[in-house]
């Protein structure tokens, strides 16, 4: 079983299915000789030739078009938005065509495509590099949003989302493509979308999470055992559709809530599971749900962006808030 | 010496290889004369001299490489006086992490040439990846008697199965992915009730008549965690006997003649105020006294530190127990108060009871309970007496502290408190 | 004098004209094959018999706001009579006389402007993208329909019909584009019928065609009469061959004219003269065919009087069924979301199926 680095699990994943499903093509911009910006698909196309792994023209919008083309008749597209921040001009697309496809032809036609795009702050990268909109993605009906937050799940959730029979948003948080390693063994075996995943138990305190600030609240948990404060960890990985049971039954054992994510506040996929907990969690609450986000602002460039990003310091000034109220 | 580090050579590249000096150490070199050439990952660029001055020390030789942002040469350079590193903006930036707000990287001076290392595609084409090869592995939660990695605890939400129910055959105990399918694929071996409830009951799966199951939280669950860490490690032993303070002066403070008489224990034996590692085998004597008080409320126990019992007077030993009593009582003890002492005590005599075998919380190796105090009969000279005595009890970790240790530290306690004062 | 290095022309093609004659003899076989010519315009009638019918429905409240296709039939006849079954169409949506020769019914499209999801479930070849709005994306659905073809090795075809408006968005620029880079076995038509509701062709732009945008991305691209049957199916015809055989996609631009309303909702008279309407209607394509079959003496008014009494019973029986169709399920707001319904949208379905009885 080999160590690798979350972007090469992402890699291992489309190797995998291109291996396996004469269907799976991967396209986009720089994807092919270049294996990608951020190397995802690094060594692909010498392996799997350029009619698989296919380098387009520049055109966001056309890459969407083409790949919701591509899926409705028979292929699945794991198409890469370079940045989210070019992300934009495929809206339509994903929220006009992809999303819909299924619901507004009774299922006659169907868009198993995925569009992986790199995410978020922290590696110092030019204007537009480093936001975080993946709230505006999980607001649309009939996508999934994925987020990975390891190498082991972005192996697995690709896995699954490449095979999904319904289009899937696929979100890459690079800060932590090359963070670390984890042994992932190259089985083809994907994990479960639509559920969270419980990464540490605990009986204080919820702190719901994904992407890379899994990495802050796990560090911030660990913080507070050493205080004797309990915090159970939760990787939501789906932001949609969400598995609010996990979140509730985690909440109806803890009493308290902090989510933690990079997007700014305002519509937050935060505010949809403070909602969630305030619907059906509201008697298990032992203390007002706290969010530690990105700030309301625009993300800075990379001089500050540390700053409008949630730090272990902030998740624990919320813990202590929110501990200190009951 | 004005020291010049390798910039980052255009993209986000961690390190580059010395393919060609073009100067030498002493020669006289002018700004962004070729200075030499390095190879990234990516391309062969030629890297010019930033000064005009004299070329005093190359850090690293031809198929070195050096690490982005580790010094490449050093430079004299008139009018300028005083080892001096370049500005390195972005890589200032990259010292900041999320976790350790303006913590700045630690500067090194050599460089450390890693010929043997390929260099590496740093994997971006804008900014810089923070990469590394440490290898982390997810922690399997183990609740309630289940073992279980966050993945397929996540594979049984998805299908749906409790994995209160399901036989685990993994090593350990560990359920693995294939037993929740086989428990998915055979709904009969889940009970429908049990399966809808929110939260599976420890692994017995019954319901007792009397009451419900509750989660454990808070303070109760640090509780649990801590005797049952103390159990598995520690090797405990009790001493127990009875100090008498039938001559003690009017106006003495339990709690206080306590403390004291414990650093009076602490001052024959060391080894009873100290902490024990039992995984490196090692152990701290201290040399001061902290002691850990044990502190009952409906929540559950802990123990909060009393800090410089060793040289606090009496006075400010009942300051500092009325403040631990009112942050009880307030409930806002400082995180901090609740590790660090290095001995225990217990005064659970307040409420009933004559002896004890209480637990002691590693590193700790001691702790002191004392009783319910009793009228004594006890024999003196000529006839008997009926003298107030307090029954002690004291536990030690056999590992760290021989029976001898632990009884001369009692007998010196004893001896402590029978004083009038 | 700098020198040139591109230039380029763009043909004009157009076989009958507006009084029914031909203009030369040398003309497409099709303009002496009557019988197919018969079929067409067959086609053609019953395409302007049902939309009568469908304006009259909207404006009787019996259908939602519904788009006309009048003045469309030659184009729309030509692109679906020229197409194989397993090709594919990307229409826009309004493109109902091509949708019919495809196979799809009457009844399914006044099912998808009478507010049902199902008309969009339509019996033409089931791999037909549907009716689509949002302008010009299709083109690029049908650009990677044809990307598909050409990965599996499929001799099959991809057509999408764009309007002189959508012409000018970057979805049609970019399937041009990507058409050209990838060699697609595409055709991308421009159904240029003058009005992009109220903004004239005019005022898209000032390039004297809108075939040449094709030119610009290195396509093959003619501008066809759109009111045309013959030149119409001929160039289609033409187009969907090249690119069957491995030749890339062209661009055909087809001239013709709204004669309608922009949809029921809209009212033309607000932003265009009559007399322009007028004059449009003199060049119609429908009643062109019909004299110069007539004048070929292979159509007679007896003949013409039967297919209308057809097309009426025809379209009489559609809307028959059309209103037969039921309302959809609450279920059907949710089953066909996802193919792996999420456990929350469940839930949302089991409350509206209690609260919504």
């Amino acid at each position: 079983m080999a160590s690798v680095a979350m972007v090469e699990a992402v890699t291992m994943a489309l190797a995998w299915e291109l291996t396996n499903d004469e269907s799976v093509v991967v396209l986009g911009e720089d994807v092919g000789i270049n294996g990608g910006v951020f190397r995802a698909t690094a060594g692909l196309r010498d392996r799997f030739g350029d009619q698989r792994v296919i380098d387009t023209p520049l055109a966001e919008t056309m890459i969407a078009g083409l790949s919701v083309g591509l899926a409705v008749q028979g292929m699945k597209p794991v198409a890469e938005a370079q940045f989210m921040g070019f992300i934009y001009p495929m809206l339509d697309h994903i929220i006009c065509h992809a999303a819909r496809m299924r619901h507004r032809t009774r299922g006659r036609l169907t868009c198993p495509m995925v569009l992986r795009a790199p995410f978020g702050g922290g590696i110092h990268a030019p204007e537009h590099h480093s936001e975080s909109t993946e709230a505006l993605f999980a607001h649309i009906p009939g996508i999934r949003v994925v987020i990975p937050s390891s190498p082991s799940r972005a192996y697995g959730l690709l896995l699954a989302a490449i095979r999904d029979p319904d289009p899937v948003v696929f979100l890459e948080p690079k800060r932590i493509y090359r963070l670390n390693k984890e042994e992932v063994e190259d089985n083809g075996e994907d994990l479960p979308l639509d559920v969270c995943y419980v990464l540490r138990d605990g009986t204080d305190i919820s702190l719901v999470t994904w992407g890379a600030m899994v990495k802050e609240t796990l560090e911030a948990a660990m913080s507070l055992e050493d205080r004797g404060i309990s915090a159970e960890v939760i990787d939501v990985a789906t932001i949609s559709p969400l598995d609010m049971d996990t979140i509730i039954e985690s909440v109806a054992k803890t009493g308290r809530c902090v989510i933690v994510h990079e997007a700014a506040r305002m519509c937050g996929v935060g505010a949809e599971i403070a909602a969630g907990l305030a619907d059906a969690g509201l008697f298990h609450l032992l203390a007002p749900v706290k969010r530690v986000t990105g700030y309301d602002s625009i993300m800075p460039l990379y001089k500050m962006e540390m700053k409008y990003m949630p730090s272990v310091k902030r998740i624990l000034n919320a813990v202590e808030e929110v501990m200190g109220i009951s | 010496m004005k020291i010049f580090k390798l910039p980052d050579l255009g993209e986000g590249l961690p390190d580059a290889e010395i393919v060609e000096w073009l100067v030498k150490e002493g020669d006289a070199v002018k700004l962004d004369d070729p200075m030499v050439t390095m190879e990234t990952a990516k391309a062969v660029v030629e890297v010019p001299s930033p000064y005009t001055g004299k070329v005093a020390k190359l850090y690293g030789q031809e198929g070195d490489v050096i690490e982005t942002g580790k010094p490449l040469a050093g430079f004299d350079v008139e009018g300028e006086e005083g080892d001096e590193v370049d500005e390195q903006p972005i890589e200032d930036s990259s010292s900041e992490t999320p976790g350790e707000d303006g913590k700045s990287r630690e500067e090194t001076e050599e460089s450390k040439p890693a010929a043997d290392v390929a260099p590496e595609d740093a994997g971006t084409v804008v900014g810089a990846m923070e990469t590394s090869n440490a290898v982390v592995t997810e922690t399997i939660s183990s609740v309630g008697g289940i073992k279980v990695t966050p993945a397929v605890r996540a594979v049984a939400r998805k299908l749906k199965v409790d994995l209160a129910l399901v036989i685990p055959s993994g090593k350990d105990g560990i359920i693995t992915r294939a037993d929740v399918e086989s428990a998915s694929r055979n709904p009969d071996a889940v009970t429908p009730s049990a399966a809808a409830a929110p939260r599976a009951a420890p692994a017995t799966g019954r319901t007792l008549p009397s009451g419900e199951w509750e989660a454990i939280r808070g303070t109760r669950r640090t509780m649990a965690r801590v005797m049952s860490e103390s159990h598995k490690q520690v090797v405990a032993t009790t001493l127990m006997d009875d100090a008498d303070i039938h001559h003690w002066n009017y106006g003495q403070n339990i709690t206080v003649r306590l403390l004291r008489c414990l650093w009076a224990g602490a001052r024959v034996e060391p080894g009873l105020n100290a902490w024990y590692d039992g995984e490196q085998n090692m152990r701290m004597l201290h040399k001061g006294m902290d002691v850990g008080m044990a502190v009952d409320t409906p929540d559950g126990l802990f123990a909060a530190a009393l800090r410089n019992v060793h040289n606090s007077s009496a006075e400010a030993m009942r300051a500092s127990i009325n403040r631990l009593k009112e942050n009880v009582n307030n409930r806002s003890i400082p995180p901090e108060d609740l590790k660090g002492y290095t001995i225990m005590l217990s005064n659970f005599g307040v409420f009933a009871g004559r002896y004890a075998t209480p637990i002691i919380n590693p590193p700790c190796v001691c702790i002191v309970a004392a009783g319910k105090l009793v009228n004594e009969v006890v024999p003196v000279l000529g006839g008997f007496e009926v003298h107030k005595t307090i029954p002690l009890s004291l536990t030690f970790d056999h590992r760290a502290v021989t029976g001898g240790e632990a009884a001369r530290f009692l007998k010196a306690m004893l001896e402590d408190l029978a004083r009038p004062e | 004098m700098p020198a040139t290095v591109a230039s380029f022309k763009i043909d004009y093609y157009q076989f009958l004209s507006p009084d029914g004659t031909l203009i030369s003899d040398d003309v497409p076989p099709l303009a002496h094959d009557f019988d197919e010519l018969m079929k067409l315009y067959r086609q053609m009638v019953l395409t302007r018999v049902f939309d009568k019918k469908a304006v009259a429905l909207q404006r009787t409240g019996k259908l939602g706001t519904y788009a006309s296709c009048l003045g469309h039939e030659a184009s729309h006849v030509g692109v679906g009579s020229a197409m194989r079954e397993e090709d594919c169409l990307a229409p826009m949506y309004r493109e109902y006389g091509a949708q019919f020769c495809r196979g799809v019914t009457m009844s399914e499209v006044l099912l998808y402007w009478g507010g049902d999801e199902r008309g969009n479930d339509f019996s033409g070849p089931t791999h037909d993208f549907a009716w689509c709005v949002p302008i010009a994306t299709q083109c690029l659905h049908a650009a990677g329909a044809a990307m598909a073809f050409k990965l599996r090795g499929e001799a099959r075809v991809a057509v999408s019909i764009v309007g002189d408006g959508g012409s000018s968005k970057g979805d049609f620029l970019e399937a041009i584009n990507v058409a050209s880079a990838f060699e697609l076995p595409m055709v991308l038509v421009i159904l240029n019928n003058q009005w992009a509701i109220s903004v004239p062709r005019s005022k898209q732009n000032t390039a004297k065609t809108l075939a040449q945008k094709g030119i610009a991305g290195g396509l093959p691209s003619i501008q066809v009469d759109g009111n045309d049957l013959i030149a119409c199916r001929w160039a289609m015809e033409n187009a969907i061959e090249q690119a069957r055989e491995g030749k890339g996609t062209t661009v055909v631009e087809l001239i013709t004219y709204r004669l309608s309303d922009h949809t029921t909702a809209d009212d033309a008279t607000r932003y265009r003269a009559d007399e322009e309407v007028d004059s449009a209607w003199k060049r119609e394509p429908v009643s062109r065919l019909k004299t110069y079959l007539s004048e070929q003496g292979a159509w007679s008014d007896k003949q013409e009087t039967e297919l209308l009494e057809d097309a009426a019973k025809q379209v009489e029986k559609a809307v028959a069924e059309y209103q037969a169709v039921g309302k959809p399920s609450i279920e059907s707001m949710f089953d066909y979301m996802y193919g792996d319904m999420p456990a929350d949208l469940q839930a949302q379905r089991d409350r509206a199926l209690e609260e919504l009885k």
